[in-house]
C-alpha cells in the first residue's frame, strides 16, 4: 500500500472527493450570497455570478433588527459562561476536595441532569418562566443554562489531580480556601476551562431551539432566531439574500474555527471521550 | 476553616439550585401535568387520569410520529457510526493534508443548525438545488427530495448523518490512537492479517467508544427538532414528524398542554430505558478492558 | 523559644491506632529526625505537628503556645514536601513569595527577602522560571527557599531527599546540615532511611508502630540501643540478632531471661585460620556471599547460630569458603523476652565467659 502508486493517486482523488463532499455545499453558500434572485433561478446552477452583490450582505442585515439580534446573542453566550463559571468552579471543587454528607446524592443530581436534555423539559420550564413573568426576557434565555453538569464533570476530574500535597503547602502558606481556588486550582485547570468555554460559547451562540421556544418578540430574539425569519422575506423564498443572512451567522465561526482548530476539536472531542 | 462543615454545601448550592430549578422540577411538573387536561389558558387543570396516555397510544398521527423518530434514529446512528467509523481507520494517519481533511469534514458540526437547514433546504431544492443537478450529470432525474413523504425524511437523515459524520469520526480517531501500539506490533510479529487485526483487536479495544458514540447518538436523534422545524415542518403528510417537533406542535399551536407533557413523558422513559441500557452494558464491559 | 510538645497524643483512622500515646519534647534549634519503617506513623506525627491533621486526643505544644486547635498557616511553621509541592502555575518568584502575599508583608519587603533568600540558596537566575523547567534538586532548594523566606520558628522536612539520585542527596544532605547551622531554627526532618537520621540529625527519634522505641543522639542509637527493634534498625548492614537457643553451645553460662544474643557486623573478625582468642565468641562459619565495596568487605555467613552479617576492613578473604568469626565478649548486647535491653553484665551472666571454640 505504501509503495504502489497507483494507491497513492486513489488515496488523492478519494481525499479530494472527502473534503469536496463538506466544502462545496459553504462555497455554494458563498456563491449564492452574491446572486441576483434572477441567478439563482438559472438550471444549470451557475458557479460564478455576473457580478458581486454585496448589498444583499445589507439586504439580510436591514431585514431585521440585526444588531439587536447580535447584541443579545453575545449577552446570553457570554451571560451563561460567566455564570457558569460562578456556579462549576465551587461546586467541582467541593466534589472533587471535600467529604460531606450527601456528596454522592448531590453529585447523582448533577449527573442526572447530564442526561437530560433541555428538548426534553422546555415545555414545564417554559410554563414556569410564564409563571415567573420572565418569559421572553433574556432570563429565559440564560438562567436555565446557569450552571453546567458537564463542566462540573470535568472541572472535578481535573481537580482531583491536583496533588494533596500543593493543597497542604498552600494552607502552611496561610492562603485561603477561596485563595486555594483562584490561586491554584483554577491556574493548573485552564487547559480544561478553556475547552469547556469553547464548547459552551458555540452551543448556546448556535442555539436555535431554546430562543425559539422562549421568546415572542425581536426585543429578545438572538441571531439564529433572526436568519431563520429571513425565510418570510418578501413571500417567496429569496435564497441569495438568505445564503447571504446565514453567511454572517457562519462566517465568525468558520473563521474562528480556521485560527483555533486544534483547540475547538479538543474541546468537542473532548466531550466526547471524557 | 471558619465556614466549617457548611462550606461544601455553599459551594455546591448555587449549581445545585439551577438544576432543581429548570431540570428536577420541570421534570416532576412535566409527570403532573401528564395526567392532567389544560389549555394554557384556562385557569383550571382538570385531573384526567391516565387519559393521556390511553389517547396518545391511540392516536394514529402519534404512531406515525414515534415510527418516524424511531426510522430517523436507527438509520441515522447506524450510518453515521459505520460511515465515520471507516473514515477514522482512513484518516487516521499524521501530515498536515490528514489534518486539514479532518478539520474540513469537522466544520459543519460547530454551524449552528439554522444554517445548516437552510444551506441543506437550497442543496436540496427540487427545481433549482445543486443535488439534483449533481444527479442529472448521471441521468437521474430530479428528486423532490423535502416535498416527497417518500423521501423527506431520508432527507433529513442526510443532513444529520453529514453534520455529524465529522465529530464521529474525530472521535474514533481519538479511540484509535489510545489504544497501545505494542499491541498491533505484537500482532504484526504473529503475522496476523490485516482484517483479523482490526476484527479482533482495533474493533473490541474500540468498544467502549463504539457504545459510547451510539447512545449519545441514539438519544441526540431522539430529540431532532431544528431540522424538522426549518426543513420540513413535520411535513409533507406528517412524513417527518418526530417526538420533540410533536410535543412543540402540541404545547404552542393546539395549546394541549397535558397531552404535550405526556409525549414528553414517554419520551424521557424511551431516553430512560437507553441510558439504562447503556450502563448495564458498560458495566459487563468493564473487566473486559 | 520554640520547645515542640507532644502530650499524650493519639492518632486514630477510624479503627487504626496510628499513634499510641506520644510524648514527645524536640528541643529548640536542634536537628530532630524522625525515623522509622513505613507505616510506623511518622509522617502522621509531622502532620499533626505542622496543622495537616488533628491529633483525636492530647496536645501540641509550639514553645508556651498550645497549638493543638490553630490552623496550619497560624502556626509558624514551614514545610519542605516528598513532591516538593511546588504551584506548576507560578513562576520559582511567585512560588517564593506566595506566603508572604498571604501575610500581606509589604512588597518593598517581599522583594528584599526574596533576593536574600534566592542567593543563599542559589536560585537567583531562574526566578522567572516555572518549576517545570528546573531539574530536581533545583526543584528542592525552591520548595527550601519558599519555607526559609517565611523566616519560621520550625522546619519540618518531609522525606524531602528521596525523589533525589544518589549522588545528588548526598549533596543536599550536606547542605541541609550547613543550612541548619545557619538559620538555628528547629529541624524537624522525617525519613525512613536511617542513613539519613544518623548523618544529619542532633537527636533522633525512632518510631515503630506508633510507638516511640528509642530517643537519642545517633551516636548512642548506635553504641546503646534499648531493644532489638533499634538494634536492628540502625547501622548498615545492622546488628545480627541471634536466638539464644542457638548459642547455648558457644555461651553456656547465660542467664535465663536472655533470650536474643547481638553483635555488630564491623565487630566480629573473620580469618581463614583458627585463632585461639581469649574473651572472644568464636564460631566455624561458611561463607555464602562476598560483597565487597571497595574499602570494606560485607560477608555473609552461616554458622550453628544462624545466618549473620560481617564487615571486614581487610583484603577480601577470597581462597576458602571455611572461616572463623570472632567475636568479643564485651561488644556483645543481650536482650530479654520482650526484645529489651540488658545491660547490667550480672543480669545476664552467671559466670565470666571462658574462651570457647564451636565447631561447624
Amino acid at each position: 500500500m505504501k509503495k504502489n502508486p497507483l494507491w497513492k493517486v486513489l488515496n488523492g482523488i478519494g481525499l479530494l472527493i472527502l473534503i469536496t463532499i463538506f466544502a462545496l455545499p459553504f462555497v455554494w453558500m458563498i456563491s449564492t450570497s452574491f446572486k441576483t434572485l434572477g441567478e439563482t433561478m438559472v438550471f444549470p446552477p451557475k458557479w460564478i455570478p455576473d457580478t458581486l452583490l454585496w448589498e444583499n450582505f445589507s439586504k439580510a442585515w436591514n431585514s431585521g433588527p440585526f444588531l439587536k439580534y447580535f447584541f443579545n446573542s453575545t449577552i446570553v453566550a457570554l451571560g451563561i459562561l460567566v455564570l457558569q463559571f460562578l456556579t462549576i468552579i465551587p461546586a467541582a471543587y467541593a466534589f472533587a476536595r471535600y467529604k460531606f454528607k450527601g456528596s454522592n446524592f448531590f453529585f447523582g443530581v448533577t449527573m442526572v441532569t447530564l442526561m437530560i436534555p433541555t428538548q426534553l423539559i422546555f415545555l414545564p420550564v417554559y410554563l414556569q418562566m410564564s409563571a415567573w413573568g420572565l418569559l421572553d426576557s433574556l432570563w429565559a434565555l440564560i438562567l436555565p443554562f446557569a450552571s453546567s453538569a458537564f463542566g462540573i464533570f470535568l472541572l472535578r476530574q481535573s481537580f482531583k489531580q491536583v496533588p494533596e500535597e500543593l493543597l497542604e503547602a498552600a494552607r502552611l502558606d496561610q492562603a485561603s480556601e477561596w485563595q486555594i481556588i483562584m490561586r491554584i486550582m483554577v491556574p493548573m485547570a485552564k487547559p480544561v476551562l478553556i475547552t469547556f468555554a469553547m464548547f459552551s460559547f458555540i452551543a448556546h451562540w448556535n442555539d436555535y431551539f431554546w430562543p425559539l421556544v422562549m421568546t415572542t418578540t425581536d426585543a429578545s430574539r438572538t441571531l439564529p432566531l433572526g436568519i431563520s425569519k429571513l425565510r418570510e422575506v418578501d413571500g417567496g423564498v429569496a435564497w441569495n439574500i438568505l445564503m447571504a443572512g446565514n453567511l454572517i451567522l457562519v462566517v465568525p465561526i468558520l473563521f474562528v474555527f480556521f485560527f483555533a482548530q486544534r483547540q475547538i476539536i479538543r474541546a468537542f472531542v473532548y466531550t466526547g471521550v471524557k | 476553616m471558619s465556614l466549617g462543615k457548611a462550606r461544601p454545601y455553599l459551594m455546591i448550592f448555587p449549581a445545585i439550585l439551577v438544576f432543581t430549578l429548570f431540570f428536577i422540577y420541570p421534570i416532576g411538573y412535566m409527570i403532573y401535568l401528564s395526567f392532567h387536561d389544560w389549555n394554557f389558558i384556562s385557569p383550571d387543570k382538570n385531573y384526567v387520569g391516565f387519559n393521556n396516555f390511553t389517547a396518545l397510544l391511540q392516536d394514529a398521527k402519534f404512531m406515525q410520529v414515534l415510527r418516524n423518530t424511531f426510522i430517523y434514529s436507527a438509520l441515522t446512528v447506524s450510518l453515521t457510526i459505520s460511515i465515520s467509523l471507516l473514515l477514522a481507520l482512513w484518516l487516521n494517519r499524521k501530515g498536515a493534508m490528514y489534518g486539514f481533511v479532518q478539520g474540513a469534514i469537522f466544520s459543519p458540526h460547530i454551524i449552528s443548525l439554522v444554517s445548516i437547514s437552510m444551506l441543506w433546504m437550497w442543496l436540496m431544492d427540487t427545481d433549482y438545488g445543486l443535488l439534483n443537478w449533481f444527479l442529472n450529470l448521471f441521468g437521474i432525474s430530479n428528486v423532490p427530495w423535502l416535498t416527497n413523504p417518500k423521501t423527506s425524511l431520508l432527507s433529513l437523515i442526510i443532513v444529520a448523518v453529514w453534520k455529524g459524520i465529522g465529530y464521529y469520526t474525530l472521535i474514533f480517531i481519538a479511540g484509535l490512537q489510545s489504544i497501545p501500539k505494542d499491541i498491533y506490533e505484537a500482532a504484526a510479529l504473529d503475522d496476523t492479517s490485516k482484517v483479523r487485526t482490526f476484527f479482533k483487536l482495533t474493533l473490541p479495544m474500540l468498544s467502549p467508544t463504539l457504545f459510547f458514540l451510539t447512545i449519545i447518538g441514539l438519544i441526540g436523534s431522539f430529540q431532532v427538532f431544528e431540522t424538522i422545524s426549518i426543513m420540513t415542518g413535520g411535513g409533507p403528510i406528517n412524513s417527518t414528524n418526530t417526538i420533540v417537533y410533536y410535543i412543540y406542535e402540541n404545547g404552542f399551536r393546539f395549546f394541549k398542554i397535558g397531552y404535550a407533557s405526556t409525549a414528553g413523558v414517554l419520551l424521557l422513559g424511551i431516553i430512560g430505558v437507553f441510558t439504562i441500557l447503556y450502563f448495564r452494558l458498560l458495566s459487563r464491559k468493564v473487566h473486559y478492558q | 523559644m520554640a520547645e515542640i510538645r507532644l502530650e499524650n497524643v493519639v492518632k486514630r483512622f477510624n479503627e487504626d491506632e496510628v499513634v499510641k500515646n506520644l510524648n514527645l519534647t524536640i528541643a529548640d534549634g536542634s536537628f530532630t529526625v524522625i525515623v522509622g519503617p513505613s507505616g510506623c506513623g511518622k509522617s502522621t506525627t509531622l502532620r499533626m505537628i505542622a496543622g495537616l491533621e488533628s491529633p483525636t486526643s492530647g496536645d501540641i505544644w509550639i514553645g508556651d503556645q498550645c497549638v493543638t486547635n490553630v490552623e496550619p498557616g497560624k502556626r509558624n511553621i514551614a514545610m519542605v514536601f516528598q513532591n516538593y509541592a511546588l504551584y506548576p502555575t507560578m513562576t520559582v518568584r511567585k512560588n517564593i513569595e506566595f506566603g508572604l502575599v498571604n501575610k500581606k508583608v509589604p512588597k518593598a519587603e517581599r522583594e528584599a527577602l526574596i533576593q536574600e533568600i534566592s542567593d543563599i540558596v542559589g536560585l537567583t537566575e531562574h526566578l522567572d522560571k516555572k518549576p517545570q523547567q528546573l531539574s530536581g534538586g533545583q526543584r528542592q532548594r525552591v520548595a527550601l527557599a519558599r519555607a526559609m523566606v517565611k523566616k519560621p520558628k520550625v522546619f519540618i522536612l518531609d522525606e524531602p531527599l528521596s525523589n533525589l539520585d544518589a549522588k545528588l542527596r548526598g549533596q543536599m544532605r550536606r547542605e541541609l546540615i550547613q543550612l541548619h547551622k545557619r538559620l538555628g531554627t528547629t529541624f524537624i526532618y522525617v525519613t525512613h532511611d536511617q542513613v539519613e537520621a544518623m548523618s544529619m540529625g542532633d537527636q533522633i527519634i525512632l518510631l515503630d508502630q506508633g510507638v516511640v522505641q528509642q530517643v537519642d543522639s545517633p551516636m548512642n542509637m548506635y553504641h546503646d540501643p534499648n531493644n532489638v527493634f533499634t538494634a536492628e534498625f540502625i547501622g548498615t548492614p545492622a546488628m545480627n540478632i541471634l536466638e539464644r537457643e542457638r548459642l547455648e553451645i558457644f555461651l553456656p553460662s547465660l542467664m535465663d531471661r536472655v533470650r536474643h544474643v547481638g553483635f555488630k557486623p564491623e565487630h566480629a573478625h573473620i580469618s581463614a585460620e583458627m585463632e585461639k582468642m581469649s574473651d572472644h565468641l568464636v564460631m566455624k562459619s561458611e561463607i555464602i556471599t562476598t560483597e565487597t565495596l571497595g574499602a570494606e568487605t560485607i560477608y555473609t555467613v552461616m554458622n550453628q547460630a544462624g545466618t549473620m552479617n560481617i564487615k571486614s576492613f581487610t583484603e577480601p578473604i577470597t581462597d576458602t569458603q571455611k572461616v572463623y568469626i570472632a567475636i568479643p565478649f564485651d561488644q556483645l548486647y543481650f536482650f530479654d523476652e520482650n526484645e529489651k535491653r540488658i545491660r547490667a553484665t550480672e543480669d545476664y551472666m552467671e559466670a565470666p565467659m571462658p574462651a570457647m571454640v564451636g565447631g561447624a
